[in-house]
């Protein structure tokens, strides 16, 4: 198996990678750049949103991008997500609305939710449910995370 | 993750090469392939990735045709304006694959190549009558759906060509249509049974045109003639439409799995083709 | 008087929570590690059969292969188990289920651990093999262990049935089929295990029970247990599923094989297969009553299905055993359980542990018992709950903790009612179902179980709790910092848990069983009084003033000549003496000597109950037989609240898991001979299926509980499936006897055509 070379952008900084192309974006973030917010949680399958990342913009679940697929392509992560030590909204949203228990399924969720916002920033309940149809959780009933992304909303409404 | 040597080629052209030489295989959007890698169940030691051929991502309309090309995301497809008022059907059909994570990487000729019974846009493209352009490094072809369906997980898409674009006509109306699919949750949904309509009422009110198509009722996803017999050139009556549901058992086969069980599929098949024909016969008149 | 809480009650920010959205919390398979090796499992492709021969020479020949291991090269006990050591490390000659460890292999990176497994011959020679308890118990069924299929039975008994049915004027039998559930927490199954220099073995778990995993791991190696660590990481939920020490054992075994440090981790489909699942069941329930209603008789028999291996199947029996009568009086009773080996993936703890599938007969049943007598099922209910002084049929004489259930009733009036006026939509049919539940709190008597827990003042005047018992993501840490801030009067923020390290923390117990909040809670105010004697000494001495002039109060140290010295001037001297400030203290859950039956068998009774009810409204299409879950009301009693948040969250995420109990999931064996094993298959809800859900939470304090708290992490999974079913009834008036609910059990006749 021929190993090969990539280079993408990852939170704003390009990094180049040499590695074996049968691995996932997933992984090429986990084990080649220390990034390890994305997780796996269904065998690699997109089938539970916990690997959810920013690529172009766009939500994707990096288990279903193959590592060669992510060269020349822009990556968002949630460690990419503060700004100079502040937190996104969401982030913030989401301890104060006791969204967070075991964590495990909330990179992903906050990052399908900042597309969401991105998209349209005064979603429904029912956006807010579609949006987040991709991402599992098996602690909360998500009924605590469409409120945290609800009062996301509302706070960057009014930064304007 | 089973093992496989990696190729991105950057034209249309170099990708037919890289097929005909390694004997490999293409992945796209990846929603399909790489689950399988993942079970070491994927038949083919090198992988194309054709993403880089943005040549095939487009959605266009000439003369009377609108033509899609294969790396056209489900969600670029659901942002069309173009493919919003010409094909809605099979916009209907999109917005119910996945989530949005897998509708921002799979594609249309992803959903086709797959050839799963149930795959969602089938259904649609089938009743649009939709022709696949498929090409190699020997030149090109263009074939019906129904000709490159042949059963699950099998086409007839040869191992050196790429899957280029879908195309369909225009409909011309007035014409109703509707796509209906029964799963078993409501996010991130596998169709139990799946059903795609079309039609137009003419001058006296009856229905012509008619087409319908069924997924996960069948090894492909089908056409029902026997349906659309009934149909043409009858009142859109709730008499006509049950006759019409009992006239389509005879063009599907369904099967007992792990997510449902061939007699319910028969009769959840009913019933989704009965409403379904409502829906789009209310629209074919204006009134939805 | 009631003061003002300072912080409990209120729905403190989880200090966790911080880095969990920012990324940087670290799970097992997170920790940072230079150079360590990778392991992956070799399973079984069959659901039973001999092993031939293990040939693992090709294997270890690979490049990149450090050790190849089988059940051979096992140290010391090559079985382990909680109640019964019946589990292979790695496959002695037998495999039992699919997917059953059988080799290990342990190598430089992914790539040639996959190799090596790719390298290892295995001949078995397939033996016959069974999926059902009760064909398991049955004459001539392939005999899963030496003992035979039948792992335990429990027999209870109280009044005389046959007299009881006698004067019954209406008897109903029915039998229930409930499935078997993956635990289904986000994070997989994963332990890293590192052999230090020193001979000492460090292994990071994701696990309730580091202790407990600690001595089966010493055990396995035979190793003295002070010669093992484990370490708690971040754990990404539980649910039951991680009371098994399983992975950690192979992680350890092979850190200590080579000599290394060694990631093991579960892929998806393998927790399908090897991780401990709710237990599938089949309870034949009949009941007895008077025209009026009046519960006489109820006589059940149940079959578990505790797979390949024993787990907590014999403890899991016992507790759905003393649950099946419900929150019910009734005179005579009779509950026998079976439980039995099958080839099935093996079952074992899993929140609810037995109350869900008990509940799901009984309270379908007593719906279907009101209909027969033409009573509402709610006024069956309220004439039949327990009220304190009853006896119960394990000879246990309910607490004032039954007051709560009249409370809870009225709100499933009103409930009922405000759902029921919801017009259903066109072309359904809605129906408006609920159903009661009792959960026991505790391990059972005779049980150990201890919490011990450390209160430790840092230099800088903060207070370290040392929480003996993980935090699954539950939230257990928040809420013993917040008891222990109001215990001492401080704030919220300046009180931190402490990660588990079996080296330094004291055993707070087995995260599990409804009682984390009360053993801990208790544990931890015992030690902060201890914590103000040892502070209050130690200060008397540093000031040399009479222990009698100095008292404690919000973080200082107050003179009889009104000064006032912070914790921190105390802890930073003591520091500087080189000692800790610190307190300990365990509690034990407690069982009246003089009230607790003594006859049972170990694990048996439970004392302690909370209780609860759901109200579900659902819409049915009416022809293709869906049901929609619209609306959930549930009502618990919780004693006292310690943080609102955690206690709706348990809530909310509790009923998510009953939903899918009753409408989604289910690991079951597929045509092609597979099991269900990845969420393509297995069904968890999503956000789209979840209903609007409201929580009442209703606080009837237990005396004995730390602020009154009783425990919550159960019982709100336990009522959501039969309420849902009463509801379908409501709708459709078909009764269903099988979860997860199928169209086609709506639908039933009209499927003959075509």
């Amino acid at each position: 198996m021929n190993r090969i070379t990539i280079t993408l952008t990852v939170n704003g900084h390009r990094r180049t990678v040499t590695t074996e192309p049968n691995k996932t974006l997933l992984y090429l973030l986990r084990d080649d750049l220390g990034l390890h917010g994305a997780k796996d949680a269904c065998g690699g399958e997109g089938e539970c949103g916990a690997c959810t990342v920013l690529m172009d913009g766009q939500p994707v679940n990096s288990c279903l991008v193959l590592a060669g697929q992510a060269d020349g392509h822009d990556i968002v992560t949630i460690e990419g997500l503060a700004e100079n030590g502040h937190l996104h909204p969401l982030q913030r949203s989401f301890v104060e609305a006791g969204a967070v228990q075991c964590g495990f399924c909330t990179p992903g969720a906050i990052l399908a939710a900042k597309a969401l916002l991105d998209r349209s920033p005064s979603p429904t309940d029912e956006e807010i449910r579609e949006a987040l149809s991709g991402n599992l959780c098996r602690c909360t009933g998500y009924v605590k995370m469409i409120k945290a992304i609800h009062l996301a909303a509302e706070e960057l409404s009014h930064a304007g | 993750m089973q093992e496989f040597d990696f190729a991105s080629p950057k034209t249309l052209d170099a990708a037919c090469q890289l097929l005909a030489q390694t004997g490999g295989r293409v992945v796209a959007g990846g929603t399909d392939v790489i689950p399988r890698l993942q079970r070491h169940m994927f038949p083919a030691t090198t992988l194309v990735d054709i993403s880089r051929l943005d040549a095939l991502r487009f959605i266009t309309t000439e003369d009377n045709e609108i033509r899609i090309g294969a790396l056209t995301t489900y969600a670029e497809m659901l942002e069309s304006p173009l493919l919003q008022e010409e094909a809605p059907v099979l916009l209907e059909a999109a917005r119910t694959v996945g989530c949005p994570q897998t509708r921002y990487r799979g594609t249309l000729g992803g959903n086709i190549a797959n050839a799963s019974p149930a795959g969602d846009t089938l259904p649609p493209l089938l009743v649009l009558n939709a022709e696949v352009k498929l090409v190699s490094a020997a030149g090109e072809r263009v074939l019906p759906l129904s000709e490159v369906l042949l059963g699950p997980g099998q086409t007839a898409i040869r191992p050196d060509e790429v899957l280029h674009s879908v195309a369909f006509q225009r409909l011309e109306g007035p014409y109703g249509s509707a796509f209906f699919k029964l799963g078993k949750r409501k996010g991130m949904n596998i169709a139990v049974v799946s059903v795609a309509v079309l039609m137009r009422l003419v001058a006296d009110g009856t229905i012509a045109g008619a087409r319908v198509a069924f997924g996960s009722v069948a090894p492909t996803a089908v056409r029902s003639k026997h349906a659309e017999a009934v149909l043409n050139g009858e009142r859109p009556t709730a008499e006509v439409f049950e006759r019409a549901a009992r006239a389509a058992l005879a063009d599907i086969s369904p099967i007992s799995d792990v997510r449902s069980t061939a007699a319910y599929r028969r009769h959840a098949s009913m019933t989704l083709l009965r409403r379904a024909l409502e829906t789009a016969a209310a629209r074919a008149g204006g009134i939805l | 008087m009631l003061a003002e809480m300072l912080t409990v009650g209120k729905s403190e920010m989880r200090k966790d929570a911080w880095s969990k959205v920012t990324g940087e919390a670290q799970y097992v398979d997170d920790l940072p590690a230079e150079g360590t090796l990778y392991a992956r499992v070799l399973r079984s492709p069959h659901h039973h059969a001999r092993i031939v021969r293990i040939d693992v020479a090709d294997a270890a020949q690979v490049p990149g292969v450090v050790a190849v291991l089988t059940a051979r090269d096992v140290p010391g006990e090559k079985t382990f188990g909680p109640l019964i050591a019946d589990q292979p490390v790695l496959a002695i000659d037998v495999v039992r289920h699919l997917g059953e460890p059988v080799a290990l292999v342990v190598a430089e990176s992914k790539l040639a651990a996959q190799r090596g497994l790719d390298a290892i011959h295995v001949e078995y020679e397939p033996l016959p093999a069974v999926f059902d308890p009760v064909e398991a118990l049955a004459e001539g069924a392939p005999q899963i262990h030496p003992g035979g299929n039948l792992v335990t039975e429990y027999d209870v008994r109280s009044g005389d049935l046959d007299a009881g049915f006698a004067e019954a004027d209406v008897v109903l039998e029915e039998t229930f089929f409930v499935p078997r559930i993956s635990p289904g927490y986000m994070e997989p199954e994963a332990s890293m295990a590192c052999w230090n220099d020193d001979g000492t073995l460090t292994v990071w778990v994701s696990s309730q029970k580091p202790f407990e995993d600690r001595h089966a791991i010493a055990s396995v190696l035979n190793l003295p247990v002070e010669q093992v660590q484990v370490r708690s990481a971040v754990i990404g939920g539980a649910f039951g599923g991680k009371e098994d020490s399983s992975l950690s054992i192979l992680a350890a075994f092979a850190a200590y094989a080579t000599h290394s440090t060694v990631r093991l981790t579960n892929t998806r489909h393998e927790s399908f297969l090897a991780h401990p699942k709710r237990h599938p069941a089949q309870l034949r329930v009949k009941i007895g009553a008077k025209r009026d209603g009046t519960l006489v008789a109820l006589d059940a028999t149940v079959h578990l299905d505790t797979g390949a291996f024993a787990s907590y199947g014999p403890a899991v029996g016992g507790l759905l055993t003393e649950v099946v009568p419900g929150a019910y009086r009734i005179p005579n009773v009779r509950v026998h359980t079976l439980v039995a080996y099958t080839n099935s993936p093996y079952s074992g703890a899993m929140r609810g542990f037995g109350s869900p599938q008990a509940h799901f007969a009984t309270e379908s049943l007593l719906d279907m018992l009101a209909g027969e007598l033409g009573i509402d099922p709610l006024e069956l209910r309220r004439k039949n709950i327990l009220a304190p002084g009853d006896k119960v049929f394990t000879g246990v004489t309910v607490a004032d903790t039954a007051n709560a259930l009249p409370v809870i009733l009225d709100h499933v009036q009103a409930a009922r009612e405000r759902l029921s006026s919801i017009p259903a939509t066109e072309g359904r049919r809605s129906g408006v179902g609920f159903a009661l539940n009792v959960q026991t709190m505790g391990l059972g008597y005779r049980v150990p179980d201890d919490s011990t827990n450390r209160l430790e003042i840092a230099p800088d005047g903060s207070l370290l709790v040392y929480v003996g018992a993980p935090d699954l993501g539950q939230g257990l840490a928040t809420v013993a910092e917040q008891m222990v801030a109001e215990a001492l009067g401080l704030p919220y923020e300046a009180v931190r848990a402490v990660p588990i390290d079996t080296h330094i923390s004291p055993n707070g117990g087995v995260t599990c069983a409804s009682r984390m909040t009360y053993v801990v809670g208790n544990s931890v105010i015992l030690a902060a009084q201890r914590l103000v004697d040892t502070l209050l000494d130690y200060a008397a001495g540093v000031l040399r003033v009479p222990r009698e002039q100095v008292a404690y109060a919000a973080g200082h140290v107050k003179l009889a000549d009104g000064q006032s010295i912070p914790l921190s001037e105390f802890a930073s001297r003591a520091a500087e003496d080189g000692m800790m400030l610190s307190a300990e203290a365990t509690f034990s859950f407690p069982y009246p000597e003089e009230t607790t039956p003594k006859y049972l068998p170990v694990g048996m009774p439970h004392v302690m109950y909370v209780f609860g009810a759901q109200v579900a409204r659902v819409e049915v299409d009416p022809e293709l037989g869906t049901v929609e879950l619209t609306d959930l009301v549930a009502i618990h009693d919780v004693g006292k609240v310690i943080n609102r948040a955690a206690v709706e969250g348990q809530v909310e995420g509790a009923a998510a898991q009953g939903i899918g109990y009753a409408l989604y999931e289910d690991v079951k064996l597929k045509d092609n001979g597979r099991w269900v094993d990845g969420f393509a298959e297995y069904l968890l809800p999503t956000s789209e299926d979840m209903p609007r859900v409201e929580s009442i939470i209703v606080e009837v304090p237990e005396p004995s509980g730390p602020h009154g708290a009783k425990g919550v992490g159960e019982v709100a999974l336990v009522p959501t499936a039969p309420a849902i079913a009463n509801a379908v009834y409501d709708a459709v008036n078909v009764r269903v006897t099988r979860i997860p609910i199928q169209p086609e059990m709506i639908v039933g006749d009209r499927l003959a055509v075509g």
